[in-house]
């Protein structure tokens, strides 16, 4: 072998169903073959490969082809099934059977070092978090207390709260380490507990601003808020479990928000046709909260009258199935 | 004891006397017959039932379809010509829907047949019907009866079908209007029961003093009677007037109510309001007497409330029956004052979320209401210095039948302290909107403060 002519080394990676390297195995020679039988080069298990199923060559000016040795299945290149022998693109993805390759070389050049940027741990910040949330768990008890402050009454339901959020971390957890070999579990935890501080924080502001702003509307956001955040910490989640398939994922989270919203939503207007509940504001605030501006008794009466047109229309309206439709 | 068909939601404490499906036979104790004395049986009442007795019918209301009865009351027979009178309540089911029910009627000689409709008078609570036939026997009203001067205490005896037993004759005593009602009805002491709607009370002379229509259900024999002169006044326009159409008889049932509930708020207007003191606060009530108000309190709770709470209620009890799952024309009010003793001002504005709910007369059907309407804002009083700020809720609600009709709430939370609150709350069953608008307005303009 001439020196100075010296080929690139090449690696044969064998990957997983989600492409993730599962063998490495560096190539020794200018072919290297791939099959059930022990006289290959590469020898799988695959039932669903020949005994001598593909042949790898380096032709002269260094680049690979890939040849099909007369197999059922075949052999596909990027999703392409080819029958003649075809020369390989770097990184092409190679499937026999039901095993995937990929052949490397060291002409193919490799992303820069990433720097240890992530080097403080996610523990402290995620116990701030579960902090945070009882804490804002007993502040809503206690803005809310009218009778005879009971500890229990207090503890209980922080407990419960910080115990279930425990829970769905470990649970994540669990996953992350099936998928990724890693618990990952204060990251886990830091993510459910930002979004349910954040939740919490919404609600209670959420209750002062409609309240402030005589905008009861508000008061009826944190149902929307909550399916936001929920969809919100199911990605982080999963980004958590694996940088792979993002996109999927964030689909995946959105359509989760899309369908709470929607249902609740239907839920909410079948509610209020079926039962004629009123959609007032539930909580009040102190007085020195009010920023609206107070409206003369005029103007209010005035608002109040315009109902009366609406309502008109209502009662126009027929009832589906109604009495009257049917006779 | 028995299972009423009707008149449950809209009656609350009050029991329409006429209805019912079924008796269940176990509800019925037997208690032994206690031997009369010498000369206890009146024989005036053995007189009087004896005459009126041949009058008297039974209304049954029919179902189509299936030509079973699905509820009864009774009646009396007031023309030789067939005309009788009876309850709206009694014919309200066919009336509403003649297509589904019928009429018919059940003479105490056991004749039957159909029963015409030709007047209602929601209002007070009465039909007229006809039936056909001739030279029938009938009763008259009794003249000291339509003219108001029956003295209290004067005995008379009320008829009809109770609970599809039979005729029945029940003796009790006439007390007269009652005195704290806007609607005029006659205090009656004897046990008027479900299927003697409509039927007459009868005095000593034999004429007809008043007709069977209600009682309490919290009280022992405190029953309800119409008076006579509204019945006689309901004949004359039967006699005069087109019979009733059918087709058009919600449009003339709004009418009534509409009618009727003028009269209720221009009366309501013309009694004035006045004030009581509920701590710093003067809030508005209805000088006219016609209230039933009661008081409320916290203080007796223990452990001792974090926040006092006084207030009081009052309801008009001026519901009219317009069908099983709706009513028309009452009229309450309350007001709740109170005062932290050691909650923040977080806690306290809980403690008054509380009782600042919506105040739309309860029992919601969606057949007879539309879904409700709210506004509600910030309201700055025309003089700050003698009322205080609110926060005041406005919901109305249309009746689908009745043009014109609605419920409406308007609930005003005080907003001036962090530790007092006087939360008022209105409610106006079956009321226009214009009237709606101009007791509310004045029912705010109404609240005020003594600094």
């Amino acid at each position: 072998m001439d020196a100075v002519t010296l080929p690139a080394a090449a690696w044969i990676e064998v990957l997983t169903p989600s492409r993730e390297v599962a063998l490495r195995q560096r190539v020794a020679g200018p072919t290297l073959t791939v099959g059930r039988a022990w006289d290959n080069d590469l020898v799988l298990d695959d039932p669903h490969v020949a005994a001598h199923h593909l042949r790898l060559t380096r032709d002269a000016d260094g680049a690979w082809r890939a040849e099909d040795l007369g197999s059922v299945n075949g052999l596909f290149v990027d999703d392409v099934r080819v029958s003649a022998p075809v020369e390989l693109a770097a990184a092409s993805v190679l499937r026999i059977g039901q095993t995937q390759l990929r052949l490397r070389t060291s002409a193919e050049p490799v992303p820069a070092e990433r720097p240890l940027a992530r080097g403080r741990p996610a523990w402290p910040l995620a116990l701030a978090g579960l902090a945070a949330t009882s804490a804002l768990t007993l502040l809503e008890l206690w803005l809310a207390e009218t009778g005879e402050p009971k500890l229990l009454r207090y503890l209980a339901p922080a407990l419960a709260n910080a115990g279930l959020l425990l829970v769905w971390a470990l649970g994540w957890s669990v996953l992350t380490r099936v998928f990724d070999g890693r618990l990952r579990f204060g990251l886990h935890l830091l993510v459910v507990c930002a979004g349910v501080v954040l939740y919490q924080a919404w609600e209670q502001l959420a209750a002062l601003g409609a309240y402030a702003l005589a905008w009861t509307a508000l008061a009826r956001t944190p149902t929307v808020v909550a399916w936001l955040l929920f969809a919100a910490v199911c990605y982080a989640h999963l980004r958590v479990l694996g940088p792979a398939r993002l996109r999927l994922k964030a689909l995946a989270t959105a359509a989760l928000a899309v369908l709470g919203i929607t249902l609740h939503s239907l839920s909410e207007s079948e509610a209020r046709t079926n039962s004629g509940q009123v959609a007032t504001l539930q909580r009040l605030a102190p007085p020195v909260l009010r920023l609206a501006p107070a409206r003369s008794a005029e103007a209010f009466f005035g608002d109040a009258a315009t109902l009366a047109a609406p309502l008109d229309a209502a009662r126009s309206e027929a009832l589906e199935g109604g009495e009257e439709a049917g006779e | 004891m028995m299972d009423r068909r009707r008149g449950a939601g809209a009656w609350r404490g009050w029991i329409c006397a006429a209805l019912f499906a079924a008796v269940p036979a176990a509800a019925q104790s037997l208690v032994p017959p206690p031997a009369p004395p010498e000369g206890a049986v009146s024989p005036a009442a053995e007189r009087v039932y004896a005459a009126a007795r041949p009058s008297l019918l039974q209304v049954r209301t029919l179902v189509e379809a299936a030509g079973r009865q699905s509820s009864i009351g009774s009646g009396f027979l007031v023309g030789a010509d067939g005309l009788a009178i009876t309850n709206y309540h009694v014919v309200a089911q066919y009336a509403l829907e003649p297509a589904t029910y019928r009429l018919e009627y059940a003479r105490p000689d056991g004749t039957q047949g159909a029963l015409r409709l030709l007047a209602i008078d929601v209002a007070h609570d009465l039909a007229v019907v006809r039936l056909d036939g001739a030279e029938l026997p009938y009763l008259r009203f009794d003249a000291a009866a339509v003219a108001g001067e029956l003295p209290r205490g004067e005995r008379a005896w009320a008829m009809g079908n109770p609970l599809d037993l039979g005729f029945t004759i029940v003796e009790g005593t006439w007390n007269g209007r009652v005195e704290r009602s806007y609607d005029e009805r006659v205090h009656f002491t004897g046990a008027i029961n479900p299927g003697m709607s409509g039927g007459p009370a009868v005095g000593a002379g034999g004429t007809v003093v008043g007709i069977n229509v209600a009682k309490r259900l919290d009280g022992e024999l405190v029953s309800f009677l119409v008076p006579a002169r509204h019945a006689a006044a309901l004949l004359e326009r039967a006699r005069s007037e087109a019979p009733l159409d059918l087709a058009e008889v919600r449009t003339e049932i709004g009418r009534q109510l509409l009618a009727w509930q003028d009269g209720f708020y221009s009366a309501l207007d013309a009694g004035g309001l006045r004030t009581s003191a509920f701590g710093p606060y003067r809030a508005p009530e209805s000088a006219s007497p016609w209230f039933t108000c009661w008081a409320r309190t916290n203080t007796e709770q223990r452990p001792k409330p974090r926040a006092s709470l006084d207030g009081s209620s009052c309801s008009s009890q001026s519901t009219l029956f317009v069908a099983d799952d709706i009513g028309s024309g009452s009229l309450e009010y309350s007001h709740a004052y109170a005062r932290s003793r050691d909650l923040n001002a977080f806690q306290f504005a809980t403690f008054v979320s509380k009782y600042q709910g919506s105040a739309l007369p309860g029992g919601w059907s969606r057949k007879r209401l539309t879904a409700p309407e709210c506004r509600e804002a910030f309201v700055a009083p025309a003089d700050a210095a003698s009322a205080p700020p609110l926060r005041a809720v406005w919901c109305a609600r249309a009746y689908r039948d009745f043009a014109g009709l609605y419920d409406v709430a308007l609930t005003t939370v005080t907003q001036d302290r962090a530790g007092e609150a006087l939360v008022s709350r209105l409610s106006m069953q079956g009321v226009s909107y214009a009237n709606a608008l101009a007791f509310g307005r004045r029912f705010v303009g109404a609240i005020a403060w003594t600094p």
